[in-house]
Formats: structure tokens, sequence, C-alpha cells
């Protein structure tokens, strides 16, 4: 058998290059920029339909698409579009900032304990194994208690409307990281076995240089195919929470809590739903697909397979 | 291989232990407890009575030594009485579970099923048509929210066409037999099934899409082989292994993450009874529950390990703990 | 390579296809209701944790020796005549402790029996009495085991109670349920402490010897359903089905589903939809079924606490309320059915006083109150304090996951941003929210909650002074605002023990009065049940207060 050569991580003007043949990654990367976009200018909507979007009209409730409000009104008489817009910016924090802190320490455990193995394996494993057998529901409740300024988070950010917000990056964070650091740790144990590997070992290259010059950039492709996926699961974890009530507090609005809102209204103002599902529906698919394009892109062997 | 799943065995026995004192300690954490709950409820109550309470349900003794008699009287058997219903705790858990299983069984059969064909069928000829329809089915599968999953099946097919029941467990009163409780378990399992396919078929045909470029694939096809058993016969196996990992931790979640859909079905699993006992202060209840989810995820690992092992030669079992 | 994945769909479907050839078409007759609820009962003993499941499956198969019937009059179930001082089958006495006390007696029905046939004799009003007094089992309600200091048994039907202190109700016995003594005697004794795991309520559910109403318990499967049959022993008028099955559905969302699909034929107003969702519900389906709304004793509050700062000063709580618009949100929210509160008394009780103030929407005389406490600076359009600078700002919690609940909430917060004052909501589950939060009372600012009791039910738990739950008694007592008001104590000892029903309700229009006008507690309004039925069902009359519509079983029909 040829001996593999790994090359160096890819130039990034590659990277680009091919991740843009991808058309579905593209659209949906360009599809998330709008509604990141869009989420982002939530306060200029705001100032433009002259509305704001926690002020509750009681006469107003259930309007149907108007000027005023493009999308009706919700069961307080709120807008229904500022509240997606304000929705979203929530959901993809939450998304993707508790996405990425799960990523990066499930990707520094699992290196690790693949590339070490022995004891430092066993006893990571084993808290892997430990975490993702904690309970999820009890501990949510307990933090749910925990006084946020114990924690080391300031007053003023403790008593903010966006104190469950945090708590849920923390909560996803915390318990997230076992799916990365498990296909990281596998991958990572079968490649240190592998010739190239080994080549380089022999050729006295320090640990942390194999590991980050020879493993990681093989790691990438897992490590990416799981944070995509792993975003638009913590998005629908967040829409469970919301269903358990320990999810975002109202008034702030999630897409997550917008749909469980929405699920006793669905009989009567099904838009409600239809909306907030839609949004997670499509960001969620749209991250897959990113995912799928950067993996492609990332790979030095996929151009081949592209044409093949 | 013997030496391997004996050590696997004690290294989880020792995690198993270990977190029944973490899930004690967090379920003793949690605000609230059952003599509190029934303070909210009678005003009449005086602080003579709340310690009569306490001690009765044994709430007066600090978390360490209320965990040491529990574990002194569950290494012997005894798991003590469910709060809420009353009951042995084995009493209450045993049907759940057998519910818990008949619709994880199931549903995950089914998701395998279709998932890893499916994911197979993809990787074969990746960015065809084919390939992107089978993504954008995972993709659905795996964007829909539970709930709105849940809803939407009972709408259709018990509400507008009314061929399935809404939920529950079987015809109360008659019994209708297996195919009474079968005929109530398909929208559950639909659900359970759709929500997880998507997973599998996406990892599956990103494991298989690895595995089709490695060299030994090329020597393969280079030598004249079919497709089919390029595919089938040499880069299946590899490429089952990330699978496997996925499947053993998807297991173990859904034990006790089915907790949606049997809410929505009013179908009383693990899921829902773990959650009841966790708000209602069901302390015995809760801590065995939850060790049992423990438990089988525990074993999904090694089962999961043990798969790496068989699947991937160059893993020896020693390998792992040299 | 073959396509696997289209061969598992078609697999998949033939599967589906059978099934459904071999469900059979659900007989659609008249001898059974299906009725969903959201919640299973945890245990079926009748004495050990309340909870509203338990008391409304039970009461189809018990009967309490007294209730308060559907016009809110107390009435004898289980025995012959209700004894009052007026007809002497109550006797004012000294009870040992030198207090005022009294003694009522009762007579059994002479036609009583369990459901295994034998009658229901003093032997088990004994039996449940002891049981009750030993106070090592956590049999409820504690307070009548303690204040129950002695029974006798005239002969096997007749028996005196002897209570320790004399109070008005003196002769509602509501929640003294009885427990058969030839089935529950044995397991009692074997070990008092560890009865509450060992009664045949809970090992022998099915156990017919255990009920004595229109129905027994013929069928369990837990947190699925239960199954109730006709009590052929029965003495009264037979219930109308021959067979009641109780579903449960947790989500409501499902519930609906449920009675849309035909699964269930009804849904308890007890544990069911809330009044929005029954609304919604009429205009869409009006047209198919009955919808029965009936306002109670679920009083919906906001708790103040009495602690903080800001709320000690009376005028900002008086500014509180006048900024809330309550008649907007019971007319837009709940189409009415859910009357304004103007205190803790519902205006269907008797004791309720109409001629004291009410509190209506005014946000200006809000404002003046603000600007009286000093609160004139604006900045951010939140209200500041012209010296401290302090911002005029209260954490309002409840409990998380409560649909209603949050909208209310978010109504209340916009409208108080209104007038400046920045409301800040943080929601708990139930189970940390009433386990500690309000228990201990660490809410800081407003809490909102409910009170589910009984008709003239005197609110010494929640509104005397003795009752502060603090850390000394073991956060014993519900005076979670923290109120302190000598009157109110006073009031409050005196109405218990006053008689003359009169003067009595003198004592609780000046009870009413202090209420209001201190306003430890924002009244909200009355939620009203909404029982959602069949067209062919009738005779069901809900009550409005914690005893169900089940009790009343046998005078439900089909049309």
């Amino acid at each position: 058998m040829t001996a593999a050569i790994i090359k160096p991580a890819t130039p990034l003007s590659l990277v680009t290059r091919r991740f843009l043949r991808h058309r579905l990654a593209v659209a949906s990367a360009a599809l998330l920029a709008v509604l990141a976009a869009l989420s982002l200018a939530a306060p200029l909507f705001e100032t433009w339909l002259a509305l704001d979007a926690n002020t509750v009209d009681l006469f107003n409730r259930f309007a149907p698409p108007s000027t005023d409000h493009p999308l009706g009104t919700d069961e307080a008489g709120r807008d229904v579009l500022l509240r997606l817009l304000y929705g979203g910016r929530v959901s993809l924090f939450v998304g993707i900032s508790a996405a990425l802190t799960a990523a990066i320490l499930g990707t520094t455990i699992g290196l690790l304990s693949g590339y070490f193995g022995g004891a430092l394996d066993a006893i990571f494993m084993r808290v892997t194994d430990g975490v993702i057998a904690l309970p999820l529901l009890p501990l949510l409740i307990v933090l749910a208690a925990l006084d946020l300024e114990k924690l080391g988070f300031s007053a003023a950010a403790a008593q903010s409307e966006g104190a469950s917000l945090y708590r849920i990056v923390v909560i996803v964070a915390l318990v997230g990281w076992t799916t990365v650091a498990r296909l990281v740790r596998a991958t990572a144990l079968s490649l240190r076995e592998r010739q190239f590997v080994l080549a380089a070992k022999a050729q006295g290259a320090s640990a942390a240089r194999i590991m980050a010059v020879h493993i990681l950039p093989n790691l990438a492709s897992p490590i990416i195919v799981a944070t995509t996926l792993s975003v638009g699961n913590v998005i629908l974890l967040e829409s469970v929470l919301s269903f358990l009530g320990l999810g975002i507090q109202p008034p702030l609005p999630s897409w997550g809590n917008l749909l469980t809102n929405a699920q006793e209204l669905i009989w009567d103002a099904p838009a409600l739903a239809v909306y907030p599902g839609l949004a997670i529906f499509v960001t969620v698919i749209a991250f897959n697909f990113v995912g799928d394009g950067l993996q492609d892109a990332l790979d030095p062997r996929s151009l081949e397979r592209g044409r093949r | 291989m013997l030496r391997f799943l004996g050590e696997r065995l004690v290294q989880s026995a020792a995690v198993l232990a270990v977190m029944s004192f973490v899930i004690f300690a967090l379920i003793g954490l949690m605000p609230g407890d059952p003599v509190d709950l029934m303070i909210s409820a009678d005003p009449d109550l005086t602080s003579a009575d709340i310690e009569k309470l306490r001690e009765i349900y044994g709430l007066d003794r600090p978390v360490v030594e209320r965990y040491g008699n529990w574990l002194w009287a569950a290494l012997q058997g005894d798991f003590g009485f469910s709060r809420l219903f009353a009951r042995p705790v084995f009493e209450v858990l045993i049907p759940a579970l057998g519910h818990t299983l008949a619709l994880l069984g199931i549903s995950l059969t089914l998701a395998l099923c279709i998932g890893l064909p499916l994911g197979i069928w993809a990787a074969v000829k990746p960015y065809s048509v084919r390939d992107y329809a089978v993504n954008l089915f995972a993709f659905a599968g795996i964007s829909v929210p539970s709930f709105w999953l849940g809803l939407l099946l009972i709408i259709v097919f018990a509400v507008i066409l009314g061929i399935l029941p809404a939920g529950g467990l079987g015809t109360p009163g008659a019994d209708g037999g297996w195919a009474d409780k079968l005929i109530y378990l398909v929208l559950p399992a639909a659900s359970l099934t759709l929500a997880s396919v998507g997973g599998h078929t996406r990892y599956m045909r990103a494991s298989m899409l690895e595995t089709l470029r490695q060299d030994y694939i090329r020597t393969a096809r280079a030598k004249g082989l079919t497709e089919r058993r390029v595919v089938l016969g040499h880069a299946l196996r590899n490429a089952l292994i990330p699978v496997t990992t996925i499947v053993a931790l998807d297991f173990g979640f859904l034990f006790s993450g089915a907790l949606i859909t049997e809410t929505i079905f009013a179908y009383p699993g693990m899921g829902k009874l773990t959650y009841d006992a966790v708000m209602g202060n069901d302390f015995n209840l809760a801590l065995v529950a939850l060790l049992l989810a423990t438990l089988v995820t525990l074993i999904g690992n090694i089962l999961a390990d043990l798969a790496y092992a068989w699947l991937d030669p160059r893993i020896g079992f020693e390998g792992k703990n040299q | 390579m073959r396509p696997a994945g289209p061969v598992s769909f078609s697999i998949l479907a033939a599967v589906l296809l059978l099934l459904c050839a071999v469900w059979p078409a659900q007989a659609k007759d008249r001898d059974q209701l299906t009725i969903g609820i959201t919640q299973y009962p945890s245990t079926f003993h009748p004495n050990i944790d309340s909870m509203l499941a338990k008391s409304y499956i039970l009461g189809f198969t018990r009967r309490p020796f007294t209730v308060h019937d559907q016009d809110w009059q107390l009435v004898c179930m289980l025995c012959t005549k209700l004894p009052t001082i007026e007809n002497g089958l109550a006797v004012p006495e000294t009870a040992p402790n030198g207090k005022k006390g009294i003694a009522v007696t009762y007579t059994i029905r002479p036609d009583a029996v369990w459901g295994d046939g034998k009658p229901i004799t003093t032997k088990d009003v004994l039996f449940t009495w002891r049981m009750g007094r030993q106070g090592q089992t956590g049999i409820l309600p504690i307070e009548f085991y303690r204040s129950a200091y002695k029974v006798e048994a005239k002969d096997d039907k007749t028996f005196t109670i002897h209570f320790d202190k004399l109070t008005f109700d003196y002769n509602a016995i509501n929640s003294f349920d009885l427990v058969p003594a030839h089935v529950d005697q044995v397991n009692f004794d074997a070990d008092p402490v560890a009865y509450k795991n060992k009664t045949a309520f809970d090992t022998d559910t099915t156990n017919e010897a255990l009920y004595f109403g229109p129905y027994v318990i013929s069928e369990t499967e837990r947190g699925s359903y239960v199954v109730l049959e006709r009590n052929p022993k029965w003495w009264g008028e037979p219930g109308p089905f021959k067979r009641i099955v109780v579903k449960i559905i947790p989500n409501t969302a499902a519930l609906e589903a449920n009675l849309l699909s035909g699964n269930i034929d009804m849904i308890a107003g007890e544990l069911g939809f809330t009044v929005d969702q029954a609304l919604r519900f009429e205009t869409r389906h009006g047209k198919s079924f009955q919808v029965l709304y009936k306002p109670g004793l679920i009083y919906e509050h906001i708790d103040l606490n009495m602690d903080n700062p800001l709320l000690k000063n009376r005028d900002l709580r008086h500014a509180l309320i006048y900024a809330i618009d309550r008649d907007a949100i019971s007319k837009q929210l709940f189409g009415g059915r859910q009357p304004v509160a103007q205190s803790a008394v519902n205006p269907l009780d008797w004791v309720y006083a109409d001629d004291v103030k009410h509190y209506t929407y005014d946000p200006k005389k809000a404002l003046e109150l603000i600007v009286k406490a000093g609160f004139t600076k604006l900045e951010k359009g939140i209200r500041h304090h012209k010296n401290t600078g302090e911002a005029l700002r209260f954490e309002f919690m409840t409990t998380a996951g409560s649909k209603v609940r949050e909208l209310v909430q978010q109504v209340l917060q916009s409208q108080w941003k209104a007038v400046g004052v920045d409301v800040r909501i943080k929601n708990e589950p139930a189970r940390v929210y009433f386990g500690q939060t309000v228990t201990q009372r660490k809410f800081t600012g407003l809490a909102m909650y409910a009170w589910l009791s009984a008709p003239e039910s005197v609110p010494r738990g929640t509104l005397h002074s003795a009752h502060i739950p603090t850390e000394a008694n073991g956060w014993a007592g519900q005076n979670y605002p923290g109120f302190d008001n000598a009157e109110m104590d006073a009031l409050i000892e005196k109405i218990e023990v006053e008689l003359d029903k009169p003067k009595r309700k003198a004592m609780w229009k000046r009870l009413q009065e202090i209420y209001v006008e201190e306003l430890p507690v924002i009244p909200l309004y009355f939620r009203a049940e909404a029982y959602i039925m069949p067209k062919w069902l009738g005779g069901v009359k809900p009550t409005g207060h914690q005893y169900p519509t089940s009790l009343w079983v046998e005078e439900w029909q089909a049309k």
C-alpha cells in the first residue's frame, strides 16, 4: 500500500473555491447570512414599523397581516414579525455559541484522550460516560434555581432578561461536548496507528506537533459535521426546554418558545406556529448543508470525487 | 477480549457508583423536598408537624447519611418505595420500562433499517439528485421539533383520517391483545423514527463517503471488483465504526429523552415517569430511574467499543489500555 | 446497488395497512363515557397526599360525610342529618385544654355499604380516626385530626366527634374520608409508619371493598387510564353509564386532538382546558360540543413581598394596581368568563362584601402615586427616585411553562412599563417555585399563583402574622407576602369562633376592607373551570369549588 501523504491545511482560497461549488451549501450560507442580518437588524425594523416587540395590545390579538403588522399579531397583540426577528437573535446566538463552546471542549478532550490513550484515555472516557449519562432534567432544575451571581456573573447580568439565555448556553455546552469528544477520540484512535503518524513519530516530531499538524486536519470533517449538526440540535433542544418550561423566559422571544406558545393555538392561529417552526426547520437544514459544503471544501480529496 | 470486557465492566460499575452519588446529590440539591410541597398545600401545618413529616420521609438527615442508608438498603436489594405512587420502586418502573423498550425497540429498528441503507445509497453516488433528495429527507427529519411532529401526526392520522388512535397504551377495559397495543404504538413509534432516522442517514452517509476515499477501496476498485462488492464487502465494515457510536449514544439519550413524544401521545414510558418523579420530588423513584438510564448508556458505550474492535482490526482490545 | 430504503418503506407501509385493518372500529355506544384529564393520581388513598386527579376519580367511587354542594351549601352525603347547634346534634362544651369545644353527632346512612356488601359502621369511623391521630402516617388533614381529640361510637351507625375548638364550620367534616377497617386495619396495625406504602388502596386498587360510590375502580394502568364499573352494592341512584373510563393525556393540545378524534368524549373541567383554550375551542366546535364555564374559588393573584423596601410603601402598592387594566384582561383574554377579583373573597361566597373599594384602571392616578413616592425622574422610560436615583424596578415571578400565567404576566409587564415601572420577569419551574421560592419567601417582589379553597375559608394561613414562614418556624404557614396587621390577626381569630352569621358577615366585610386598603396582594381574577362535553351529556353541574363534579355523577345522564 502506498503511504498516504497528508497535506498541510489547505489554503483558504482553495477552500473557498471548493465551497462555492457546493451550490446548496452556498445557498444555505446565504440564507443563514440573511437570517442573521435580519435578526441583527431587528431594532431597525422596530423603529421602521414604529412598534415595540414587547408592547402588548389586548385589543389587537390575532390580527391578520396588514401594513402595520406585516405578519399579523400574536396572542398578546404583539407584532409577529418583530418577535420572530428577535427570536432569531436569541436562537441563533444560543445555537452557535453553545455548539462552538461544546465543540472546542469536546475536541480538546477527545484529541488528548485518543492520541495519548492509556490512563488518560480511560479517565477522560469515563468522565465522558458520566457526563453523557448525567441526567439533564434534574441538572436543569438545579440550575434554574441557582443564583447566577454566585457563579460569577455580574448582578446586572444575573437580573437581566437574558439570564435564562446564558444559563442555557452554559448548560448545553457543559453537557453537549461529549458527542464531539467521542467522535474525535474514535478517529484519533485510528489515525494514530496510521503510517503517516507513525512516520512523523519516527522522525521525532513532538506530540503537540503531530496532533496539530497531522491529526487535527484529518479530524476537521467529523468535527464540522458534528458541530453543524449540533447548532441545529441546540436550537431544537432549546425548543424542547421551552416545552418543559425550562427554556428562554418571556418576554424574550426565541423560536423555541414562540413555537411552544403556539402549540395550543395550532387550531386557531396555525400561522403563529408555522413561522417559528419554519424558521427552525430552515435554519437547521441550512446549517446542515453548510456543514456538508465545508466538509467537502476542507477535505483535500473531495474535488476528484465531486467530478466522478 | 474477555479481559477487555472485564475491565470495561469494572470501570462502568465504578462510573455507575459515582453517578449514583452524583444523582443523589443532584436531587438533594434541587430546591424543595416533598414536605415543602405539602407545606404549600396546607396552611394549618405547624413547625412541629413539619418536623414530624420530615422524619416520616427521612428528610431530616444530611445528604451523605441518607445516601449511605439508601446505598446500604439498595445493595441488599431494597430500593425503597416511590413516594408518589406508594409502591416499591421497581413495581412502578417495570411497566414503564416495558413500554419504553417496546417503543424504542420498534423505532430504533425502523430508524436503522431505513437510515443506514439510505445513507449508503446516497454515499455511493454523492452529489447526485438522489443524494440531495436523501439529504433533504434526512435534514427534514432532524429539523422538525418533536412535539410539533407528534401533534401533526395526531391531527392527520387520528383527527382527520381517523384511522389511528390519538394516544394511550391500549383500549381500556377491552383486552385487545398485542394487536391493540401495537396499533397504539404506531404513531409514537413513527414520530420517534422520523426524528432519529435523519441522524442515522447523515452519519452513515458521511462515514461511507469518507471510507470510500480510502486507498484500500481504490485498490479494491482497481482489482476490478464490482461497485456493489466494494461498498458492501469492503467499505461497509469500516464505515459502520463511527455510526455505532452514534447509535449507542442515541439509545441512552432516547431512553429518557422520549419524554416529549411520550407526553404528546400520552404514552407512559420512562421519560414521563422520570420527569414526573423528578418534578414530584419522588426521591427513590427518580434516583433509580435516572440510574437505569445511566446504566443503559454505559452498556451502550461498551457495546459500541466492542463493535469498534470487531469492525476495525487496527484497534486491538489491548491497544486501548496500553 | 439495490435501493434498500424504499423497500423498508414499503414494508412499513404494508405493516401500517395491516394494523389499520386489524384495528376494531370503536363502538359508539352510550354504555361508556370516556373522560380526558391531564394528570394521573399518584396514590389512591383518600387521606394521603391531596391531589386534584385523585379527588376527581375517587369522587365516582366514594362519598364524604359532608360536602358543599353545587350551590355551595353544606350537605350530608354519607350521614343522615347535618348536625347543628340548633337541631341539638352539636353541643358546645369545654374541651380538656380549657377552651371552648364542641361535640358533634353524626349518623351513617343505614343503607351505606362498602363495595363488597359489608355495612359501613362506626368501626370504620374509629379506625380512620385512630389512623389520623397516630400522626406517623402522613394522614391528612393534620389540623382536623389534631382538633378532633375524641370520637365516641354510640352504636354501629352513630358517633360523636369532640373538637377542642369551636369554629363556625364545626359540622363540616368534608375531608374525613373513611377507610374500610375490615380491609386496611391489618395493614395499618402491622406497621403504622410503613402503612402509607402498604395500604390496600395502592396494593389492591381494584378491590371493590375500598369503595362505596356509584362506581368502583375495576382496572388501572399507571399513567394511562382508570376504568370504573358500576357498583352493584351502591345504595343510591345507579350511575348513568355501565362504565366510565378516565384517560390521562398530559398535553392539552393533544387532549383536544383526542377529543376531536373521538378517543375521549369529554374533557373534565377540573383538570383540562384553561378558559382561553375553551373559548377558542367553543368558537370552532361549539356546534358539536357543549362548553360550560364556572368561575370558582381558584383565586389568581400576585403576592407582594412586604419586606421589599419599595413595596412597604402603600402608595406604590396602590400605584401598581391602578396601573393595570384587569377588566381588559378578563374581557379580552378570557371572554369575561373569569371575573376580576376585588379581594380574596369570591362574589359567590355569602360573606362577600360588595361595598368595599373597587380598584379600576387609572394610570393617571398610578402615576400621581408614583410621583408622590418620590419617583419623579424618568430615564429611558423608567421612573427613578429623585434623591437616591433608585429605579422603580421589581422582579415578577410565576410558574414557568404555564401559558396563561405567562401571557397575563407579559400583559401586566407591558402595562406597568407604560407608567414607568420596570418589571423583570423571572419564572421558575413549579417545583422550584413552590418548593422554595414562594414557600420560603425568596421572591423579592411580585409572585403570581393561585389559591384553591372551600367556601368561607378563613384566611388564617395566608394573612395571619403568625403564619409568616420563617426559618425559625420551619417555613410553616402561607402568609407569603409577610403581611403583619394586628387588626387582621384579631379579626381572623374572632371570625373563626363566631357562630352568629350576621356578626360574622360584618367581620368578613371589615376583613375585606383591610385587605383591599393594605393590599398585600394584588387580586387578579377568579379562575373559571371549563367543561367540554358532548351534546348528549346532561346533568353535569360544575361546583366552582374544590369538590369535584364526579361526586354527583348519578345526576349525569345521556340524552
